[in-house]
């Protein structure tokens, strides 16, 4: 996919939600102007209401104007406008790239669901960042823009991450989105996840999956061989290991789940087959209702 | 040799290894198939799962047919199957083979082949000795001879490289070659013959047939075969004029044969004029027809030919003497084109041009071509060389056809049928009291004998000839009251002819009468056509027919024909048929005619066994065989594939018909090389080529144009920013340019582009005349022209800045209409968004365009200028990513210079559509009510 079409593609997915502003109760922590209010007092330029003077006051913030018309001295205050910064993260990995029939690739989707969220996320004013790119989170379109060519850029070229998000020094209290297929072993992403919990860091998983990995619709005979040189595996009847594989991928998903629930974090899932707005919608939900 | 029927098998016991199909089956069947494989990235929730069944897969039943029908067609191929295999041959002696290869054999020549490719086939497998011996002379002139003994591979090299000969066989030699030769007896005799004798005109029995019949039999015993007598040959004369047909006539050997042949006449180059029915006489051996064609056709036909015969005999070319006659037209005025109807040849031209040749020209230059009739306008006295010449080729057998006029009415010459008096009579004018004369019937003498009058032409005005003793015999025609209206007379070999009135409509409505044509044309007959050459020459071959009835280029062992002995010569290895000469004036030379009547072969000693062609040819059906078991080799490769899996959905398919294709190539080689091949003659580049490939590519797109300024930056620029807006055209309006051209404005040419951008830089040198003449014409045939003298911050196009000097120096050459800035409701400001100012990498800068674009260039402003540096503005990297920011970082500038460059593109690709569309509302309203 060429970086104009994901990110027109993603802006036409992002156009039927309204502008995202992520819920933010610690925004203290990750200050930053931006250009929303957040309907309390701070630094910003629009008014946003005349107090009474108090002891303590500096004299220059003194709104003589208002305090010629009365005996009392007012203060002028802003509304505090302040933005989130929310970084994002898609596996790279090779395992990424698998589709099975007509479905789009686990990595395209992953794309256009990043870059669709990320229009959103700029058209509410937040600053936005890759995982990985070591580079201060953007606003504005530049900053989807270039979002957006270098998700298309790694995914053509194998980027340095890898299935697993690389463990960087956040600021506390920022969001964090990992979009991937989240098929290497349990105890790998453990530490990963518990590592960014532990520095107040809220995140949300989303599993994208393909749909044959979801059903394992083969039969007869196959040679099953893994993308991530794994090995091989010769099967003579795949439709006799069905339930069982259907069993442990829910068992995987339910640790998961756990493993996020522990630290405060979200999980979802979705399949290539599925509309995108699906996934789409339940990260607008949780990101603007401040739950992960 | 095991035999079933027509089928059989040179190898049967390789049909043994049928037996062990079975056990191939088994083994087959008990070999699971491979498996599937697929890359799966979810693998690892597989490791370790235990299915709670294990059946073993099996190759699919249908799977193990197609293999084992596989096996079955390889083995039965190498037992090397025959179809329609020859019995065994008589005898044990040598096989001498003797076929008359002369044209009447090339009629049904693949029978003749297939039947010694048979007989050679059993010869070889008896392992006999072959001798050969063709009966018509062979190409290079040398005698008959029979072939030394030969295995029957070596025979059967020559046997297919044995073609019919366009001349008759020679069978008296062959009986003596026969009869010196060499031959162990008793050898095994094949006589394939033609079935035909030519005894020649009068004779009624040939027996050359019957001597080489005896001297074969001497040989050991002989088996004639032969076509049935429905079959035999037929053959085509050459043409006859005869009177005003073209005669022909077609020969047949049998009575048997079809009574009804089509015959076609065909122009050069093939194209077929005419197919018409000839029908023989029951019991008759040959047939007359005449083509029935109009004239005008009839002269454009260059070969005549039996349809359903394909030999040398049965096509009769035609050259220049079965042709249109040439006819000289010579007026004694001066030609007045502006007044056709009065000139004075131009009924005799439109009378004559269907039918003849027309040269005109004046009398020398006329005679320097070989020319039948000449016409003579009112030319009153031949004088000099001219009457010289004349004099000569009308003794040689030209015929002169003069008209009276006032010319002829003063003074003559002698060559005339008869004497003239001076004056002319007038009939019917307003000074007389006769009335204009009609015509009398025509006398029994002369050439119009067979025409009857027009009863209402009349003559106004004559010449009148002296009363002489024979006057009444050279009357050709004459007015009711005797006077003659036509005399002809004889002079040397050719003819005199005099109409005593005008061309012309002026002295009668004679030119104007059908019976005109009709004269004309019986005069045109009294020519004899054109002798091509009169004195001796040697005609070398030109192009030459094969046995099959096709020219082609002369063999290099025919010979010349000396052009009085074409009539005699009889065709032969030396003289083959075809034609002879040189290209303008070449003779044809057909076999047809020289041969005469035909007969059957008759009279063969009744010890000879008679036998058919073998039309069936013996079949080895090995490499088919092959064929279908490679393919469906592949078919069950492509098969087990996809079973694999390792085709998906439509690319297996694709790949599957696509390897199907490359091997029915493969298998079908002789396709390729039918084609013929191409030569194909080095590209050679020019100037011009260049120019063209330069032309093209501007053309053939509609393309934004730059002109390139010679500074590195502001060129880059320039094109990345017309890269961009041709981008953003593209994904927002339905101009889909091609990528920008730079121009070099002194060299390139600029007239292609609708829109041309001219950066300034400061440093501009000033531009040649021609350049300057090109930039005039331009602007003055509809291009525009973008100049942006890029200096908005030093004032812009009215400032000082180092551009818009440049800018003043240029236009301050060139024809500018006066400018003002755009005006408010400007067609720039609505072409395709609505704007108000068209900031660049600047803002605020003023645009100027032309005040009136009036009519010229539909209203289009020929020249824009600003100060903005629009290209800045729209460069665009490879990926979409600005290259030079905007003034004050605002995108939203930048996308308003992309509003103004799609306008401007709009505005001078739609010309006044635009500016009309403002009226669109009231004109609805208007039609409303």
């Amino acid at each position: 996919m060429a970086d104009p079409a994901v990110r027109q593609r993603a802006e036409e997915l992002a156009s039927t939600l309204p502008p995202l502003l992520v819920a933010a109760e610690r925004v203290a922590m990750t200050v930053a102007q931006g250009v929303h209010g957040r309907r309390r007092v701070g630094p910003g330029e629009s008014f946003w209401q005349y107090r009474r003077y108090e002891q303590g006051d500096a004299a220059t913030v003194i709104d003589w104007r208002q305090s010629a018309k009365s005996d009392r001295l007012f203060v002028r205050q802003q509304e505090w406008e302040a933005a989130q910064s929310v970084w994002l993260w898609r596996d790279n990995s090779p395992s990424m790239h698998y589709r099975s029939g007509f479905t789009p690739s686990k990595i395209d989707r992953a794309t256009l669901l990043l870059v669709a969220l990320a229009a959103l996320l700029i058209r509410g004013g937040e600053r936005i960042a890759l995982l990985g790119e070591e580079r201060l989170p953007g606003s504005g379109r530049a900053a989807l823009a270039r979002v957006a060519a270098t998700l298309v850029a790694r995914a053509k070229a194998d980027g340095p991450s890898g299935s697993l998000p690389p463990a960087e020094q956040l600021p506390r209290f920022s969001s964090l989105i990992l979009i991937g297929d989240f098929l290497s072993p349990i105890e790998e992403i453990e530490p990963v996840i518990r590592g960014y919990a532990a520095r107040g860091i809220t995140g949300h998983l989303l599993q994208v999956l393909d749909p044959a990995e979801e059903d394992l619709p083969f039969t007869g005979r196959t040679e099953f061989e893994g993308v991530e040189g794994e090995g091989r595996l010769v099967v003579s009847r795949v439709e006799g290991l069905r339930d069982s594989y259907l069993k442990r991928l829910a068992d995987r998903r339910a640790n998961l789940k756990q493993l996020t629930r522990a630290a405060g974090w979200t999980f979802s899932t979705h399949r290539t087959d599925r509309p995108a707005q699906v996934p789409l919608l339940l990260l607008y939900e949780l990101l603007s209702t401040g739950e992960g | 040799m095991l035999i079933f029927g027509n089928l059989a098998f040179a190898a049967p016991w390789v049909l043994a290894a049928l037996a062990s199909l079975p056990v191939l089956l088994w083994l087959m069947r008990v070999t699971p198939p491979t498996p599937k494989r697929i890359d799966f990235p979810a693998i690892r929730l597989l490791f370790g799962l235990q299915s709670p069944e294990e059946t073993p897969a099996k190759t699919p039943l249908w799977l193990l047919l197609l293999r084992a029908l596989v096996a079955t067609l390889i083995i039965l191929a190498l037992a090397n199957p025959i179809l329609n295999p020859g019995a065994r041959l008589d005898g044990l002696g040598t096989v001498v083979l003797v076929v008359d290869d002369g044209w009447a054999s090339a009629d049904r020549w693949e029978p003749r082949r297939d039947t010694m490719l048979n007989l050679l086939a059993r010869a070889d497998r008896e392992g006999r000795a072959v001798a050969l011996l063709t009966t018509a002379p062979p190409p290079d002139g040398s005698p008959l001879r029979i072939s030394g003994l030969m295995t029957a591979n070596e025979a059967r090299e020559e046997v297919q490289a044995l073609q019919p000969k366009p001349w008759p066989v020679d069978r008296l030699a062959a009986a003596a070659a026969v009869r010196g030769a060499d031959i162990d007896r008793p050898a095994e005799v094949y006589w394939l013959t033609d079935g035909i004798l030519t005894p020649g005109e009068g004779a009624t029995d040939d027996p050359s047939a019957r001597e080489l019949a005896a001297a074969l039999q001497r040989l050991g015993t002989l088996h004639v075969l032969s076509d049935g007598p429905g079959d035999l040959s037929m053959s085509l004369s050459s043409p006859r004029i005869e009177g005003s047909d073209l005669r022909f006539t077609v020969r047949r050997a049998s009575a048997a044969s079809a009574n009804i042949v089509w015959v076609r006449a065909s122009a050069e180059r093939g194209q077929l004029l005419s197919r018409q029915p000839v029908e023989f006489a029951p019991g008759t051996m040959a047939a007359d027809f005449a083509l029935d064609l109009p004239s005008e056709l009839r002269n454009r036909v260059v070969r005549v030919e039996l349809e359903a015969q394909r030999s040398a005999a049965a096509v009769s070319l035609l050259d220049e003497r079965w042709r249109r006659r040439p006819v000289g037209l010579v007026s004694g005025e001066s030609v007045d084109r502006d007044q056709p109807l009065l000139s004075g040849l131009y009924y005799v031209e439109r009378a004559l041009a269907p039918y003849a040749d027309l040269r005109h020209s004046t009398i020398s230059q006329v005679l320097e071509r070989d020319l039948s009739v000449l016409v003579l306008a009112d030319v009153g006295r031949l004088v000099g060389s001219d009457k010289t010449k004349l004099d000569e080729w009308v003794s040689d057998g030209g015929v002169l056809i003069r008209f009276a006029g006032p010319r002829t009415a003063q003074e003559t010459d002698d060559l005339m049928p008869t004497r003239l008096r001076r004056g002319e009579r007038n009939l019917g004018g307003a000074m007389t009291w006769t009335e204009p004369a009609k015509l009398a019937p025509f006398p029994q003498i002369g050439p119009f004998a067979a025409l009857s009058i027009s009863p209402d032409v009349r003559v106004n005005r004559q010449v009148l000839a002296e009363p002489t003793l024979d006057i009444g015999e050279k009357t050709w025609a004459k007015l009711e009251d005797g006077t003659p209206l036509v005399t002809g007379a004889r002079y040397g070999d050719g003819w005199v002819v005099l109409f005593h009135t005008t061309a012309n409509a002026d002295w009668s409505d004679l030119p104007l009468s059908g019976l005109f044509v009709d004269m004309l044309r019986s005069l045109v007959r009294l020519s004899q056509g054109v002798d091509v050459q009169g004195n001796r020459v040697s005609l070398p071959p030109l192009a030459l027919l094969d046995g099959f009835g096709r020219l082609g280029e002369p063999s290099p062992a025919a010979q010349p024909i000396a052009s009085d002995e074409v009539e005699t010569t009889r065709p032969g290895p030396r003289h083959p048929p075809g034609y002879y000469g040189v290209d303008e004036a070449r003779q044809a030379f057909n076999l047809g005619g020289a041969l005469g009547p035909l007969a059957a072969i008759s009279g063969l000693p009744s010890s000879v066994s008679f036998e058919a062609f073998n039309e069936s040819r013996e079949r080895n059906l090995m490499p088919w065989l092959l064929t279908v078991a490679l393919l469906l080799a592949l078919t069950e490769l492509v098969a087990s594939f996809v079973l694999r899996g390792l085709f998906r959905g439509g690319v297996g398919v694709a790949t599957a018909s696509a390897i199907v294709l490359a091997v029915l190539g493969v298998a079908h080689p002789h396709s390729a090389e039918a084609q013929t091949p191409t030569q194909f003659s080095p590209p050679i580049t020019t100037p011009a080529q260049i120019g063209d490939a330069y032309a093209l590519n501007a053309a053939l797109q509609t393309r934004l144009a730059f002109v390139v300024t010679g500074n590195a930056d502001v060129d880059k620029l320039s094109e990345a920013g017309l890269l961009g807006l041709t981008r953003v055209l593209a994904a927002r309006t339905s101009v889909e340019g091609g990528a920008p051209v730079g121009v070099d404005i002194e060299r390139n040419e600029i007239a292609f582009f609708p829109l041309l951008y001219w950066p300034m830089t400061g440093g501009e040198r000033p531009l040649s005349d021609q350049a300057l003449a090109k930039v005039d014409a331009y602007m003055k045939t509809g291009g525009t022209i973008l100049f942006d003298t890029r200096d908005a911050p030093d004032g812009g196009f009215g400032g000082t800045g180092r551009g818009t000097l440049a800018l003043r120096t240029l236009l301050s050459q060139l024809d500018i209409p006066p400018l003002i800035p755009v005006p408010e409701g400007h067609v720039l400001t609505q072409a395709f968004y609505l704007m108000q100012d068209f900031p660049g990498r600047y803002a605020g800068g003023r645009v100027w365009v032309v005040q009136h674009g009036g009519g010229i260039n539909d209203g289009v402003s020929t020249i824009v200028i600003g100060a903005n540096d629009w290209a800045a503005a729209w460069a665009l990297d490879a990926d979409g990513w600005p290259l030079a920011t905007v003034d004050n970082g605002d995108e939203r500038q930048r996308e308003m210079a992309f509003r103004f460059g799609i306008n401007l593109v709009m505005y001078v690709l739609t010309g006044n559509y635009k500016a009309d569309q403002v009226h669109l509302p009231a004109i609805i309203e208007r039609l409303g009510q």
